[in-house]
């Protein structure tokens, strides 16, 4: 971060110290019988393995994800929160042998309930499933399409920011992160490759990022969220690959109903120069495109519900997302990347906390020459 | 005698009632998920009990009203509701929040009883 941008950074973090140093209740005025505030640390997580079944291909057993919650708090205004993940159950020092992620850990200063300031390793608040990933809250054995081709979950980086709630249910976060790096973004999986992921990252021209959201019907929750960074540190000469995302997704339940949809679109400026420079570099052309979008929908109904040994829900969900969306001028799309996903399946909740899913993945792309497997995969996901 | 014996019961009987009547708790009712408390902001009158009722949507969730002694587990879905009275003994704000570590998003699920 330039020395004009990391001043009033740290200005606002000791003026934050300062405000939060005051550990005494936060209720006006407090009430009889008041323990003193509690120094406590709680260990969860979650746990997540997959039988991945291709058309054309042997099956695939992955332990997917071992997750880990450890929170501290140190007063009732200090809280310490961390989630690190191992995924595909073994670290090689590739990506694709498996990966040890410190996706959480920041430190909370909960000043009052409209303005609150956290710094650290945090998530990045876009999306349903970003924040809300916990195996036995979403049906289907793998995240949405959407959510990993158009919305890199799990997005998390290093940065600060505030959050509150504003009154009659409506709830904000706010953040200052580190950017994507362009020179990792890809024609297939768009943005995600570009995660620095808290790893020393540049943070030359920070990112912004922040989310609105109303959750005042019980059951419902609508939000949006936007994120806006510039990408092109890496090369030189530099220039600049300012990349903007728009999304906005709604959820809701009542009873045994369950009902989602997501929208998200993202914006490559100067995706023409991307390509150059990386086909420069590397000596392959990345067709990177200038726009990605994609949407889903999705229905969910629990057929049994509240019998002895559990609940078991059906779903069906509608994929749309097209990493070549829009391309940047002379460059041409590769229809294999414009694609649309059927998802069907079960999900069987032996106890709220354990999920036993099964699905199948109808998946179409509108090349006629290359066809997207279709899959079949079970899944057995807990919380702790 | 036997007519003032029965003023007396009558009137026992009557300031029990009203009693009763003035010392029935307001009922709040709270549904509870991963990460929010809806509605995560509510009035009440200072001095007088107030139940609460939490219903959970998914795993089980903690209510603690901060500064208080108030602190509950609230069952999984399908599994009951917690119910907690409290009676605020004056007017103020108080903030409760989840006391379970439920997920990602924990920190998130906070609240505010206003006491008026």
């Amino acid at each position: 971060m330039t020395k004009h941008g990391a001043l009033p950074l740290a200005a606002c973090l000791v003026l934050t110290l300062l405000m939060a140093a005051d550990v005494g209740a936060q209720t006006t005025p407090a009430a009889p019988a008041a323990p003193p505030p509690e120094r406590t640390t709680a260990i969860s997580g979650y746990m997540d393995f997959h039988f991945n079944k291709q058309e054309f291909a042997d099956g695939r057993l992955d332990f997917h994800r071992f997750v880990l919650l450890i929170t501290h708090r140190f007063s009732d205004r200090i809280r310490f929160v961390s989630e690190l993940e191992l995924e595909h159950a073994l670290v090689e020092g590739l990506e694709e042998a498996g990966e040890l992620e410190l996706e959480q850990a920041y430190v909370d200063f909960l000043l009052s309930r409209r303005f609150n300031v956290r710094a650290g390793m945090m998530l990045v608040p876009v999306g349903i499933i970003n924040e809300r990933h916990e195996p036995p809250t979403y049906y289907g054995v793998e995240r949405p399409f959407v959510d990993t081709v158009i919305v890199p979950t799990t997005w998390f980086e290093v940065g600060a920011g505030v959050h509150g709630e504003l009154g009659r249910g409506w709830r904000y976060r706010a953040y200052v992160m580190s950017p994507l790096n362009a020179r990792e973004f890809s024609a297939e999986e768009g943005l995600s490759g570009g995660r620095q992921k808290g790893s020393d990252t540049n943070i030359g021209r920070p990112a912004v990022t922040g989310r609105l959201e109303y959750v005042g019907v019980p059951g419902l929750t609508v939000g949006a969220s936007f994120w806006t960074g510039r990408s092109g540190f890496e090369f030189r000469p530099r220039f600049d690959v300012p990349v903007k995302l728009g999304e906005a997704d709604v959820r809701y339940s009542r009873d045994r109903l369950e009902l989602r949809g997501q929208f998200a679109q993202v914006a490559i400026s100067n995706a023409g120069l991307l390509n150059d420079a990386m086909g420069r570099a590397v000596g392959v052309d990345p067709n990177v495109a200038s726009a990605l979008r994609g949407f889903y929908g999705e229905a969910g109904y629990r057929v049994i519900s509240g019998a002895s040994y559990g609940d078991v829900g059906l779903f069906a969900r509608y994929e749309n997302f097209d990493t070549q969306f829009k391309m940047p001028t002379d460059y041409l799309p590769l229809k294999e990347l414009d694609r649309d996903a059927l998802v069907f399946g079960a999900t069987y909740w032996p106890d709220p906390d354990i999920a036993l899913k099964v699905d199948y993945a109808n998946v179409r792309s509108r090349n006629s020459t290359i066809r997207e497997p279709n899959s079949f995969n079970i899944g057995l996901g807990w919380w702790l | 005698m036997k007519y003032v014996l029965l003023g007396i019961l009558a009137v026992c009987a009557g300031a029990t009632v009203a009693m009763a009547v003035q010392q029935k708790p307001q009922v709040v009712e709270i549904f509870v998920e991963r990460f929010s408390f809806t509605p995560s902001e509510f009035r009440v009158k200072a001095g007088a009990p107030v139940e609460i009722r939490l219903r959970s949507d998914d795993t089980d969730h903690g209510f603690r009203i901060v500064g208080t002694d108030v602190n509950v587990t609230i069952p999984k879905r399908g599994k009951g509701v917690a119910t907690v009275t409290f009676v605020p003994p004056e007017p103020g704000k108080y903030v409760f929040e989840c006391s379970k570590l439920c997920g990602a998003g924990h920190s998130f699920m906070r609240g505010t009883l206003i006491a008026e």
